[in-house]
């Protein structure tokens, strides 16, 4: 056996925590060990040492045992607070339960009532005459609203700069290119219902 | 991150209901206080409390240095106690399932960042004497020389044990305290008797070079 290894039996040894053949293999090595039995005695001896101190008399203060006690009566007394609250939340529970279940199942029908409601109902233009009367406002609404007047909000004449020079501010490809289109003018252009009397030009 | 302190060891936790051990009823009186403490007895929370506080108290003095601090921890483990009374089980020590919830609150106080500020502002100066624990007793000082040499050893072995780390001083001190065995300590410590070995080598072999003058 190594020294390095019994050393580290040793704490356990003094304690009385080894396993009995590792301390008869312990003991047969520090009685060959010179060094080792002198480390056995350092071990007894600082163990012996902070046994002493951690098993020392410790006078207790009074004012420590009465602190303590004040505190564990608070606390004996929040805890019997605790209890009753959780009585009364026991006897309040099952009526709160019920009419929560009672709640969600009404708006669970209204829900599923409405859904079939709208999957029953005709869809198409004659449906939109024929849907229920709470539909139609919503619709005339929508259909009278009146729309963004965009002409009443544009000025009469254009800027004095854009009139007196329109080809600065207009760039159009197919502005710049407008002679290639004259030949159209020439084409005429019948339709079905002129049959043929009148022509686009 | 430490260990709630607030929280016995999971081992307390998984057991059986307690009145279901009455072996052990029987052969820790401590058990017996317990149980009437669980079914409302402050009588015996206070039994409980001046059998043990002076020992939790000294453990704590040792583990966090400081008297003050000491003393509230102390206060602090026998509220945990009433607290966490009913999580109690039989089947282990009422004094391990003590030192294991005052392990963990002097675990939590030495870790906490804000203490080494509070530790140093409170430090007293060199050669200025100690006024938390009586002297060690020691027989074997038979004239002032010796027991001035008793003392000396005695505040060295102080200052070391107090510069160990946490876990191997919360090892050493658990397992000088009460007659702790090693499972108990391993216990309170929430690890196993393999590492609670090693702590304490480690712990040993510290003090050992920090007392060589000494030994």
């Amino acid at each position: 056996m190594r020294c390095r290894r019994a050393q580290r039996w040793m704490v356990a040894a003094v304690d009385g925590e080894l396993a009995p053949r590792r301390r008869r293999t312990l003991e047969g090595h520090v009685a060959g060990c010179p060094e080792c039995r002198r480390e056995v005695a350092a071990t007894e001896a600082v163990l012996a040492g902070v046994t002493g101190l951690a098993r020392s008399g410790c006078e207790v203060p009074s004012h420590l045992e009465q602190a303590t006690l004040r505190r564990v009566r608070l606390l004996a007394a929040a805890e019997e607070e605790g209890s009753v609250a959780r009585r009364w939340w026991a006897g309040f529970r099952i009526p709160a339960l019920a009419f929560a279940t009672a709640a969600v199942a009404i708006v669970a029908v209204e829900l599923t009532r409405g859904a079939g409601d709208r999957r029953a109902a005709p869809s198409g233009p004659r449906a939109v005459a024929q849907a229920p009367a709470r539909d139609k406002p919503r619709v005339v609404a929508s259909r009278e609203r009146p729309a963004p007047k965009v002409a009443e909000s544009l000025p009469a004449e254009p800027p004095p700069e854009l009139a007196a020079a329109p080809d600065l501010f207009i760039e159009l490809p197919i502005l710049r290119n407008m002679e290639k289109l004259e030949h159209f003018e020439a084409i005429d252009t019948t339709t079905l219902d002129d049959g043929g009397e009148q022509s686009n030009g | 991150m430490p260990p709630d302190p607030a929280q016995p060891p999971a081992s307390h936790q998984a057991l059986p209901e307690a009145g279901s051990a009455p072996a052990a009823v029987a052969a820790d009186p401590d058990v017996a206080l317990m149980l009437r403490l669980q079914a409302g007895d402050e009588a015996a929370f206070q039994d409980l409390f001046r059998k043990y506080s002076p020992r939790v108290l000294q453990f704590a003095r040792r583990f966090v240095g400081s008297d003050a601090q000491a003393e509230e921890l102390s206060q602090d483990v026998f509220v945990q106690v009433f607290r966490f009374r009913h999580r109690y089980r039989p089947q282990s020590r009422f004094s391990t399932w003590l030192f294991t919830i005052a392990t963990n609150l002097c675990l939590n106080e030495v870790r906490r960042p804000e203490r080494h500020l509070r530790v140093d502002l409170w430090n007293r100066r060199d050669g200025e004497e100690r006024a938390e624990g009586p002297p060690l007793p020691d027989p074997t000082a038979v004239t002032p020389e010796q027991g001035a040499a008793a003392r000396q050893l005695e505040r060295r072995l102080e200052v070391l044990v107090a510069e160990l780390p946490a876990k191997q001083r919360a090892a050493l001190l658990l397992s000088r305290m009460d007659g702790l065995a090693y499972r108990d300590v391993a216990e309170a410590l929430g690890s196993t008797e393999g590492a609670v070995k090693a702590l304490l080598f480690r712990a040993t072999q510290t003090l050992k070079r920090g007392l060589r003058e000494y030994l």
